[in-house]
Protein backbone atom coordinates (compact mmCIF):
# COMPACT_ATOMS: atom_id res chain seq x y z
CA UNK A 1 0.00 0.00 0.00
CA UNK A 2 1.09 3.56 -0.75
CA UNK A 3 0.83 6.10 1.82
CA UNK A 4 -1.67 7.80 -0.06
CA UNK A 5 -3.75 4.82 0.51
CA UNK A 6 -2.61 4.44 4.03
CA UNK A 7 -4.82 8.00 4.43
CA UNK A 8 -7.58 7.03 2.52
CA UNK A 9 -8.44 4.03 4.64
CA UNK A 10 -7.58 6.13 7.52
CA UNK A 11 -10.22 8.69 6.76
CA UNK A 12 -12.64 6.36 5.22
CA UNK A 13 -12.26 4.31 8.62
CA UNK A 14 -12.51 7.28 10.90
CA UNK A 15 -15.22 8.13 8.90
CA UNK A 16 -16.96 4.35 9.26
CA UNK A 17 -16.17 5.09 13.15
CA UNK A 18 -18.37 8.42 13.72
CA UNK A 19 -21.29 7.11 11.60
CA UNK A 20 -21.17 3.83 14.08
CA UNK A 21 -20.82 6.51 17.14
CA UNK A 22 -24.02 8.12 15.66
CA UNK A 23 -25.69 4.55 15.07
CA UNK A 24 -25.22 3.91 18.87
CA UNK A 25 -25.89 7.64 19.86
CA UNK A 26 -29.54 7.28 18.43
CA UNK A 27 -30.49 3.82 20.07
CA UNK A 28 -28.49 4.66 23.58
CA UNK A 29 -29.44 9.35 24.12
CA UNK A 30 -33.08 9.28 25.80
CA UNK A 31 -34.64 12.08 23.64
CA UNK A 32 -35.32 13.30 20.55
CA UNK A 33 -33.07 16.33 21.33
CA UNK A 34 -30.10 14.79 22.26
CA UNK A 35 -30.30 12.56 19.89
CA UNK A 36 -30.40 14.91 17.85
CA UNK A 37 -26.85 16.13 18.61
CA UNK A 38 -25.94 12.84 17.51
CA UNK A 39 -26.96 13.00 14.10
CA UNK A 40 -25.86 16.28 13.47
CA UNK A 41 -22.23 16.04 14.75
CA UNK A 42 -21.11 12.73 14.38
CA UNK A 43 -23.12 11.68 11.16
CA UNK A 44 -21.61 14.94 9.74
CA UNK A 45 -18.10 14.56 10.54
CA UNK A 46 -18.64 10.22 9.41
CA UNK A 47 -19.56 11.50 5.96
CA UNK A 48 -17.31 14.39 6.03
CA UNK A 49 -14.74 11.80 6.78
CA UNK A 50 -15.60 9.35 4.42
CA UNK A 51 -15.33 11.58 1.18
CA UNK A 52 -12.62 13.35 2.32
CA UNK A 53 -10.83 9.86 1.63
CA UNK A 54 -12.73 10.24 -1.82
CA UNK A 55 -11.26 13.36 -2.73
CA UNK A 56 -7.96 12.19 -2.04
CA UNK A 57 -8.45 8.65 -3.85
CA UNK A 58 -9.26 11.18 -7.23
CA UNK A 59 -6.47 12.86 -6.94
CA UNK A 60 -6.61 16.73 -8.97
CA UNK A 61 -9.49 15.81 -10.91
CA UNK A 62 -13.02 17.26 -11.40
CA UNK A 63 -14.70 14.62 -9.70
CA UNK A 64 -13.05 15.63 -6.57
CA UNK A 65 -13.81 19.25 -6.62
CA UNK A 66 -17.45 18.29 -7.11
CA UNK A 67 -17.09 15.86 -3.91
CA UNK A 68 -15.27 18.09 -2.08
CA UNK A 69 -18.94 20.70 -3.08
CA UNK A 70 -20.39 17.67 -1.94
CA UNK A 71 -18.68 17.79 1.21
CA UNK A 72 -19.68 21.69 1.65
CA UNK A 73 -23.04 20.75 0.97
CA UNK A 74 -23.10 18.52 3.99
CA UNK A 75 -21.40 21.20 6.28
CA UNK A 76 -25.03 23.42 5.34
CA UNK A 77 -27.43 21.00 5.05
CA UNK A 78 -27.35 19.03 8.23
CA UNK A 79 -27.14 21.43 10.85
CA UNK A 80 -30.16 22.91 9.28
CA UNK A 81 -31.60 19.21 9.14
CA UNK A 82 -31.34 18.57 12.76
CA UNK A 83 -32.51 22.42 13.91
CA UNK A 84 -35.86 22.21 11.78
CA UNK A 85 -36.44 18.85 13.21
CA UNK A 86 -35.57 20.14 16.99
CA UNK A 87 -37.50 23.65 16.33
CA UNK A 88 -40.13 21.60 15.75
CA UNK A 89 -40.40 19.20 18.61
CA UNK A 90 -39.55 22.49 20.80
CA UNK A 91 -42.33 24.63 19.33
CA UNK A 92 -44.76 21.75 19.81
CA UNK A 93 -43.78 22.54 23.29
CA UNK A 94 -42.01 18.65 23.78
CA UNK A 95 -39.89 18.43 26.95
CA UNK A 96 -36.11 17.88 26.63
CA UNK A 97 -35.05 15.53 29.07
CA UNK A 98 -32.82 15.92 32.07
CA UNK A 99 -30.60 14.50 34.16
CA UNK A 100 -33.30 14.52 36.56
CA UNK A 101 -35.58 12.70 35.15
CA UNK A 102 -33.74 9.24 35.04
CA UNK A 103 -30.04 8.90 36.18
CA UNK A 104 -28.88 7.09 33.32
CA UNK A 105 -30.73 4.66 31.16
CA UNK B 1 -57.51 57.11 20.97
CA UNK B 2 -59.34 59.73 19.25
CA UNK B 3 -60.68 59.15 15.67
CA UNK B 4 -57.78 60.48 14.13
CA UNK B 5 -54.36 62.34 15.15
CA UNK B 6 -52.07 64.90 14.11
CA UNK B 7 -48.92 62.94 15.67
CA UNK B 8 -47.90 60.52 12.80
CA UNK B 9 -45.29 57.79 12.69
CA UNK B 10 -43.93 56.55 8.85
CA UNK B 11 -41.62 53.46 8.85
CA UNK B 12 -38.86 54.78 6.48
CA UNK B 13 -37.36 52.37 4.18
CA UNK B 14 -35.76 52.69 0.40
CA UNK B 15 -39.02 52.62 -1.58
CA UNK B 16 -40.19 54.19 -5.03
CA UNK B 17 -43.43 56.09 -3.19
CA UNK B 18 -42.01 57.00 -0.11
CA UNK B 19 -41.71 60.93 -1.33
CA UNK B 20 -45.72 60.90 -1.40
CA UNK B 21 -46.08 58.97 1.43
CA UNK B 22 -43.85 61.41 3.14
CA UNK B 23 -46.03 64.60 1.28
CA UNK B 24 -49.20 62.41 2.17
CA UNK B 25 -48.21 62.29 5.53
CA UNK B 26 -47.39 65.63 6.51
CA UNK B 27 -50.59 67.16 4.76
CA UNK B 28 -52.58 64.59 6.99
CA UNK B 29 -50.86 66.31 10.09
CA UNK B 30 -51.44 69.77 9.10
CA UNK B 31 -55.12 69.06 8.04
CA UNK B 32 -55.63 67.14 11.17
CA UNK B 33 -54.31 69.40 13.22
CA UNK B 34 -55.81 72.67 11.66
CA UNK B 35 -58.83 70.86 12.46
CA UNK B 36 -58.51 70.00 15.80
CA UNK B 37 -56.00 72.24 16.95
CA UNK B 38 -53.76 69.60 18.38
CA UNK B 39 -50.35 70.14 18.05
CA UNK B 40 -48.78 68.28 14.80
CA UNK B 41 -46.23 66.44 14.07
CA UNK B 42 -44.25 63.89 11.72
CA UNK B 43 -41.73 61.09 12.73
CA UNK B 44 -40.00 59.82 9.74
CA UNK B 45 -38.34 56.18 11.74
CA UNK B 46 -35.81 53.64 9.98
CA UNK B 47 -35.81 50.22 11.58
CA UNK B 48 -32.27 48.99 10.82
CA UNK B 49 -31.81 45.10 10.63
CA UNK B 50 -28.21 44.89 11.46
CA UNK B 51 -25.87 46.75 13.70
CA UNK B 52 -23.28 49.58 12.51
CA UNK B 53 -20.26 47.92 14.13
CA UNK B 54 -18.02 47.54 11.74
CA UNK B 55 -15.85 50.57 11.32
CA UNK B 56 -14.91 49.91 7.68
CA UNK B 57 -18.52 49.92 6.60
CA UNK B 58 -19.94 53.04 7.48
CA UNK B 59 -21.82 53.28 3.94
CA UNK B 60 -24.78 51.29 5.50
CA UNK B 61 -25.49 53.97 8.45
CA UNK B 62 -24.74 57.19 5.93
CA UNK B 63 -27.89 55.19 3.78
CA UNK B 64 -29.75 55.38 6.51
CA UNK B 65 -28.80 59.25 7.05
CA UNK B 66 -29.22 59.91 3.93
CA UNK B 67 -32.81 58.31 3.40
CA UNK B 68 -33.68 60.09 6.40
CA UNK B 69 -32.31 63.37 5.50
CA UNK B 70 -34.57 63.23 2.21
CA UNK B 71 -37.45 62.25 3.88
CA UNK B 72 -36.72 65.68 6.10
CA UNK B 73 -35.80 67.88 3.19
CA UNK B 74 -38.88 66.36 1.30
CA UNK B 75 -41.35 67.40 4.33
CA UNK B 76 -40.02 70.80 5.01
CA UNK B 77 -40.93 71.23 0.83
CA UNK B 78 -44.40 70.66 1.13
CA UNK B 79 -44.85 72.38 4.42
CA UNK B 80 -44.03 75.72 1.98
CA UNK B 81 -46.61 74.42 -0.54
CA UNK B 82 -49.99 73.72 -0.51
CA UNK B 83 -51.88 71.44 -3.46
CA UNK B 84 -51.98 73.83 -5.49
CA UNK B 85 -48.32 74.48 -5.43
CA UNK B 86 -48.88 77.99 -4.19
CA UNK B 87 -46.77 78.78 -1.51
CA UNK B 88 -49.01 78.65 1.87
CA UNK B 89 -47.69 80.71 4.38
CA UNK B 90 -50.16 80.43 7.24
CA UNK B 91 -50.40 77.06 8.01
CA UNK B 92 -50.28 75.32 10.81
CA UNK B 93 -46.64 74.16 11.98
CA UNK B 94 -45.79 71.06 11.78
CA UNK B 95 -42.58 69.68 13.51
CA UNK B 96 -40.70 66.96 11.43
CA UNK B 97 -38.49 64.36 13.38
CA UNK B 98 -36.50 61.51 12.50
CA UNK B 99 -34.88 58.31 13.75
CA UNK B 100 -32.99 55.10 13.72
CA UNK B 101 -34.70 52.15 15.51
CA UNK B 102 -33.98 48.76 16.75
CA UNK B 103 -30.19 49.20 16.46
CA UNK B 104 -29.62 46.49 19.22
CA UNK B 105 -32.05 43.98 18.09
CA UNK B 106 -32.31 40.99 15.92
CA UNK B 107 -35.44 42.31 13.54
CA UNK B 108 -36.43 39.45 11.79
CA UNK B 109 -40.32 38.99 11.97
CA UNK B 110 -42.70 41.39 11.37
CA UNK B 111 -44.23 41.50 14.51
CA UNK B 112 -40.35 42.23 15.57
CA UNK B 113 -40.63 45.31 13.48
CA UNK B 114 -43.98 46.25 14.92
CA UNK B 115 -42.31 45.67 18.08
CA UNK B 116 -40.39 48.97 17.73
CA UNK B 117 -42.29 51.29 15.65
CA UNK B 118 -45.05 50.73 18.77
CA UNK B 119 -42.45 51.00 21.24
CA UNK B 120 -41.52 54.57 19.68
CA UNK B 121 -44.73 55.30 19.10
CA UNK B 122 -46.12 55.21 22.77
CA UNK B 123 -42.71 56.84 24.14
CA UNK B 124 -43.41 59.84 21.65
CA UNK B 125 -47.45 58.98 22.16
CA UNK B 126 -47.87 59.37 18.65
CA UNK B 127 -51.28 58.16 17.70
CA UNK B 128 -51.39 57.34 13.69
CA UNK B 129 -48.88 55.47 11.56
CA UNK B 130 -49.15 55.30 7.54
CA UNK B 131 -47.39 53.34 5.98
CA UNK B 132 -45.93 53.68 2.48
CA UNK B 133 -47.20 51.38 -0.01
CA UNK B 134 -44.11 49.61 -1.20
CA UNK B 135 -42.58 49.22 2.01
CA UNK B 136 -40.68 46.49 2.52
CA UNK B 137 -38.68 46.24 5.63
CA UNK B 138 -37.63 43.02 5.27
CA UNK B 139 -35.67 43.25 2.14
CA UNK B 140 -36.00 40.23 0.07
CA UNK B 141 -38.87 38.78 2.20
CA UNK B 142 -42.04 40.57 1.50
CA UNK B 143 -43.95 41.19 5.25
CA UNK B 144 -45.55 44.35 4.60
CA UNK B 145 -49.30 43.32 4.86
CA UNK B 146 -48.11 40.65 8.36
CA UNK B 147 -46.68 44.27 9.23
CA UNK B 148 -49.81 46.36 8.64
CA UNK B 149 -51.69 43.17 10.52
CA UNK B 150 -49.42 43.34 13.39
CA UNK B 151 -49.56 47.40 14.03
CA UNK B 152 -53.10 47.37 13.76
CA UNK B 153 -53.11 45.02 16.19
CA UNK B 154 -52.34 48.08 18.76
CA UNK B 155 -54.57 51.46 19.52
CA UNK B 156 -52.57 53.19 17.16
CA UNK B 157 -54.31 53.73 13.73
CA UNK B 158 -53.25 52.61 11.05
CA UNK B 159 -53.27 53.00 7.59
CA UNK B 160 -51.69 52.81 4.13
CA UNK B 161 -50.68 56.22 2.43
CA UNK B 162 -53.11 56.28 -0.73
CA UNK B 163 -50.13 57.05 -3.11
CA UNK B 164 -50.25 56.07 -6.80
CA UNK B 165 -47.76 53.33 -7.53
CA UNK B 166 -45.09 54.71 -9.80
CA UNK B 167 -44.77 51.40 -11.93
CA UNK B 168 -46.93 48.36 -11.10
CA UNK B 169 -44.64 45.72 -10.61
CA UNK B 170 -44.87 42.46 -8.92
CA UNK B 171 -43.93 42.25 -5.19
CA UNK B 172 -40.09 42.02 -5.53
CA UNK B 173 -38.47 43.36 -2.85
CA UNK B 174 -35.67 45.09 -4.13
CA UNK B 175 -34.87 46.32 -7.18
CA UNK B 176 -32.62 44.54 -9.79
CA UNK B 177 -28.96 46.54 -10.19
CA UNK B 178 -25.72 45.76 -12.03
CA UNK B 179 -23.72 44.87 -9.18
CA UNK B 180 -26.44 42.16 -8.05
CA UNK B 181 -26.69 40.65 -11.37
CA UNK B 182 -23.01 40.96 -12.29
CA UNK B 183 -22.02 39.04 -8.59
CA UNK B 184 -25.13 36.67 -8.92
CA UNK B 185 -23.86 35.69 -12.87
CA UNK B 186 -20.66 35.49 -12.14
CA UNK B 187 -21.33 33.02 -9.69
CA UNK B 188 -24.20 31.13 -11.19
CA UNK B 189 -21.37 30.54 -14.24
CA UNK B 190 -18.37 30.06 -12.73
CA UNK B 191 -20.54 26.57 -10.43
CA UNK B 192 -22.08 25.53 -13.82
CA UNK B 193 -18.17 25.57 -15.39
CA UNK B 194 -16.74 23.83 -12.49
CA UNK B 195 -19.55 21.43 -12.52
CA UNK B 196 -18.85 20.77 -16.60
CA UNK B 197 -15.34 20.66 -16.18
CA UNK B 198 -14.30 21.46 -19.42
CA UNK B 199 -13.93 24.75 -20.86
CA UNK B 200 -15.46 23.85 -24.43
CA UNK B 201 -17.88 26.20 -26.74
CA UNK B 202 -20.64 24.49 -25.88
CA UNK B 203 -20.24 24.51 -22.26
CA UNK B 204 -19.56 28.03 -22.51
CA UNK B 205 -22.73 28.81 -24.31
CA UNK B 206 -25.03 26.77 -22.31
CA UNK B 207 -23.62 28.17 -19.21
CA UNK B 208 -23.94 31.44 -20.22
CA UNK B 209 -27.50 31.07 -21.08
CA UNK B 210 -28.19 29.62 -17.85
CA UNK B 211 -26.65 31.91 -15.64
CA UNK B 212 -28.10 34.88 -17.68
CA UNK B 213 -31.91 32.72 -17.01
CA UNK B 214 -30.91 32.44 -12.97
CA UNK B 215 -29.54 35.90 -12.78
CA UNK B 216 -32.94 37.19 -14.66
CA UNK B 217 -35.17 35.50 -12.50
CA UNK B 218 -33.37 35.52 -8.90
CA UNK B 219 -31.12 38.33 -8.70
CA UNK B 220 -33.82 40.38 -7.50
CA UNK B 221 -34.18 38.35 -4.42
CA UNK B 222 -30.79 37.09 -3.56
CA UNK B 223 -29.63 39.79 -2.42
CA UNK B 224 -30.90 42.67 -0.11
CA UNK B 225 -28.26 45.46 -0.17
CA UNK B 226 -26.46 45.80 -3.17
CA UNK B 227 -22.96 43.76 -3.39
CA UNK B 228 -19.59 45.80 -2.73
CA UNK B 229 -16.58 43.96 -4.33
CA UNK B 230 -14.58 45.17 -1.08
CA UNK B 231 -16.77 44.32 1.54
CA UNK B 232 -17.02 40.65 -0.64
CA UNK B 233 -13.98 40.08 -0.66
CA UNK B 234 -12.99 41.58 2.97
CA UNK B 235 -15.90 38.69 4.04
CA UNK B 236 -15.13 35.84 1.52
CA UNK B 237 -11.38 36.66 2.94
CA UNK B 238 -12.17 36.20 6.86
CA UNK B 239 -14.81 33.62 6.11
CA UNK B 240 -11.28 31.39 4.22
CA UNK B 241 -9.67 31.80 7.62
CA UNK B 242 -12.37 30.52 9.79
CA UNK B 243 -13.65 27.06 7.82
CA UNK B 244 -10.00 25.58 8.84
CA UNK B 245 -11.00 26.57 12.92
CA UNK B 246 -14.48 25.41 12.31
CA UNK B 247 -13.15 21.99 11.36
CA UNK B 248 -10.73 21.43 13.95
CA UNK B 249 -13.55 22.51 16.61
CA UNK B 250 -15.91 20.28 14.79
CA UNK B 251 -13.28 17.64 15.30
CA UNK B 252 -13.17 18.18 19.25
CA UNK B 253 -17.03 18.11 19.59
CA UNK B 254 -16.94 14.56 17.79
CA UNK B 255 -14.30 13.27 20.02
CA UNK B 256 -16.16 14.64 22.79
CA UNK B 257 -19.54 13.68 21.58
CA UNK B 258 -17.84 9.81 20.80
CA UNK B 259 -16.88 9.61 23.96
CA UNK B 260 -19.85 10.72 25.76
CA UNK B 261 -22.04 8.15 23.96
CA UNK B 262 -19.93 5.24 23.48
CA UNK B 263 -19.20 5.87 28.00
CA UNK B 264 -21.27 2.79 29.59
CA UNK B 265 -22.90 5.06 32.04
CA UNK B 266 -23.39 7.93 29.43
CA UNK B 267 -22.50 11.08 31.61
CA UNK B 268 -24.80 13.78 30.00
CA UNK B 269 -27.18 16.36 31.49
CA UNK B 270 -28.73 18.10 29.13
CA UNK B 271 -30.34 21.86 29.26
CA UNK B 272 -31.97 24.32 26.85
CA UNK B 273 -30.65 27.60 27.26
CA UNK B 274 -31.75 31.38 25.43
CA UNK B 275 -28.96 33.41 24.65
CA UNK B 276 -28.81 36.83 23.00
CA UNK B 277 -26.41 36.47 20.43
CA UNK B 278 -24.62 40.34 19.72
CA UNK B 279 -24.96 39.38 15.80
CA UNK B 280 -27.56 41.09 13.70
CA UNK B 281 -28.31 40.09 10.40
CA UNK B 282 -30.16 37.02 8.55
CA UNK B 283 -26.01 35.37 7.50
CA UNK B 284 -24.47 36.12 10.41
CA UNK B 285 -27.25 34.90 12.40
CA UNK B 286 -27.94 31.56 10.02
CA UNK B 287 -23.73 30.74 10.09
CA UNK B 288 -23.41 31.24 13.90
CA UNK B 289 -26.83 29.04 14.41
CA UNK B 290 -25.22 26.48 12.38
CA UNK B 291 -21.72 26.53 13.11
CA UNK B 292 -23.44 26.51 16.97
CA UNK B 293 -25.37 23.22 16.07
CA UNK B 294 -21.93 21.86 14.44
CA UNK B 295 -19.90 21.62 17.53
CA UNK B 296 -19.53 20.74 21.10
CA UNK B 297 -22.45 19.17 22.51
CA UNK B 298 -25.04 22.38 21.55
CA UNK B 299 -27.62 22.22 19.15
CA UNK B 300 -29.61 25.30 18.04
CA UNK B 301 -33.64 24.80 18.18
CA UNK B 302 -34.59 27.83 17.34
CA UNK B 303 -33.93 31.24 16.41
CA UNK B 304 -36.33 34.12 17.57
CA UNK B 305 -36.10 37.93 17.93
CA UNK B 306 -32.51 38.44 19.15
CA UNK B 307 -31.81 35.46 20.30
CA UNK B 308 -30.88 31.52 19.87
CA UNK B 309 -32.49 28.88 21.84
CA UNK B 310 -29.77 26.06 22.38
CA UNK B 311 -29.72 22.64 23.69
CA UNK B 312 -27.00 21.66 25.59
CA UNK B 313 -25.73 17.86 26.32
CA UNK B 314 -23.34 18.36 29.03
CA UNK B 315 -21.95 21.55 30.87
CA UNK B 316 -18.55 21.62 29.49
CA UNK B 317 -20.57 22.31 26.33
CA UNK B 318 -22.85 25.33 27.70
CA UNK B 319 -19.61 26.73 29.16
CA UNK B 320 -17.66 26.67 26.09
CA UNK B 321 -20.87 28.31 24.44
CA UNK B 322 -20.91 31.08 27.24
CA UNK B 323 -17.69 31.78 26.56
CA UNK B 324 -18.37 32.92 22.99
CA UNK B 325 -15.19 32.17 20.82
CA UNK B 326 -17.63 30.84 17.99
CA UNK B 327 -19.82 34.07 18.22
CA UNK B 328 -16.63 36.14 18.20
CA UNK B 329 -15.30 34.35 14.95
CA UNK B 330 -18.60 34.58 13.31
CA UNK B 331 -18.30 38.60 13.81
CA UNK B 332 -15.02 38.90 12.87
CA UNK B 333 -15.90 37.14 9.48
CA UNK B 334 -19.15 39.96 8.91
CA UNK B 335 -18.28 42.76 11.05
CA UNK B 336 -14.27 43.20 10.92
CA UNK B 337 -11.77 42.86 13.73
CA UNK B 338 -13.07 45.62 15.68
CA UNK B 339 -16.63 43.90 15.90
CA UNK B 340 -14.51 40.87 17.22
CA UNK B 341 -13.72 42.56 20.46
CA UNK B 342 -17.22 43.09 21.91
CA UNK B 343 -17.42 40.89 25.43
CA UNK B 344 -18.42 37.21 25.40
CA UNK B 345 -22.18 36.00 26.08
CA UNK B 346 -21.31 35.25 29.61
CA UNK B 347 -19.07 38.71 30.56
CA UNK B 348 -22.64 40.40 28.90
CA UNK B 349 -24.67 38.09 30.60
CA UNK B 350 -27.11 37.38 28.59
CA UNK B 351 -27.37 33.20 28.83
CA UNK B 352 -30.35 32.60 30.73
CA UNK B 353 -31.82 29.06 31.20
CA UNK B 354 -35.08 28.37 29.62
CA UNK B 355 -36.28 25.47 31.60
CA UNK B 356 -39.73 24.99 30.14
CA UNK B 357 -40.33 24.87 26.70
CA UNK B 358 -43.82 26.74 25.55
CA UNK B 359 -46.49 25.50 25.23
CA UNK B 360 -48.09 25.06 21.58
CA UNK B 361 -50.19 28.17 21.00
CA UNK B 362 -54.14 27.04 20.33
CA UNK B 363 -55.36 27.89 17.13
Amino acid sequence: MTPLEYLVSGLVLAGVFFGFVAVVGIIRLPDLYTRAHATSKSDTLGTVLSLGGVVLLFGADVAAVKTALLLLFMFITNPTAAHAITRAAYEQGIEPWTADDGGGD
Amino acid sequence: MSETSARILVPVGESSTFRNTAAYATREARRVASETGEEATVHFVYPVRWQLVDELERSASEEVADILDRARVWAAEDLDYDDDGEIDDDGVPVSIETAVVGEDRYLFSPSDFADVLLEYARDRDLGRIIVDPEYQPGGSAPMLQPLELELSRSDRIVEEAPVDRVVERGRFPSRSNLSKALVMFGASFSFYLLLAGVLDTFNLLTGAVSAGIVTTVFSRITFRETPKAGRLLRRTGRFILYVPYLLWEILKANIEVAYIILHPSLPIDPKIQRYRAAIWDDLSVTTLANSITLTPGTLTVDVDRDSLVIHSLTGSARDGLADGPLERAVRFIYYGRAAARIPSPRERGTVEDESVPPTPEEP
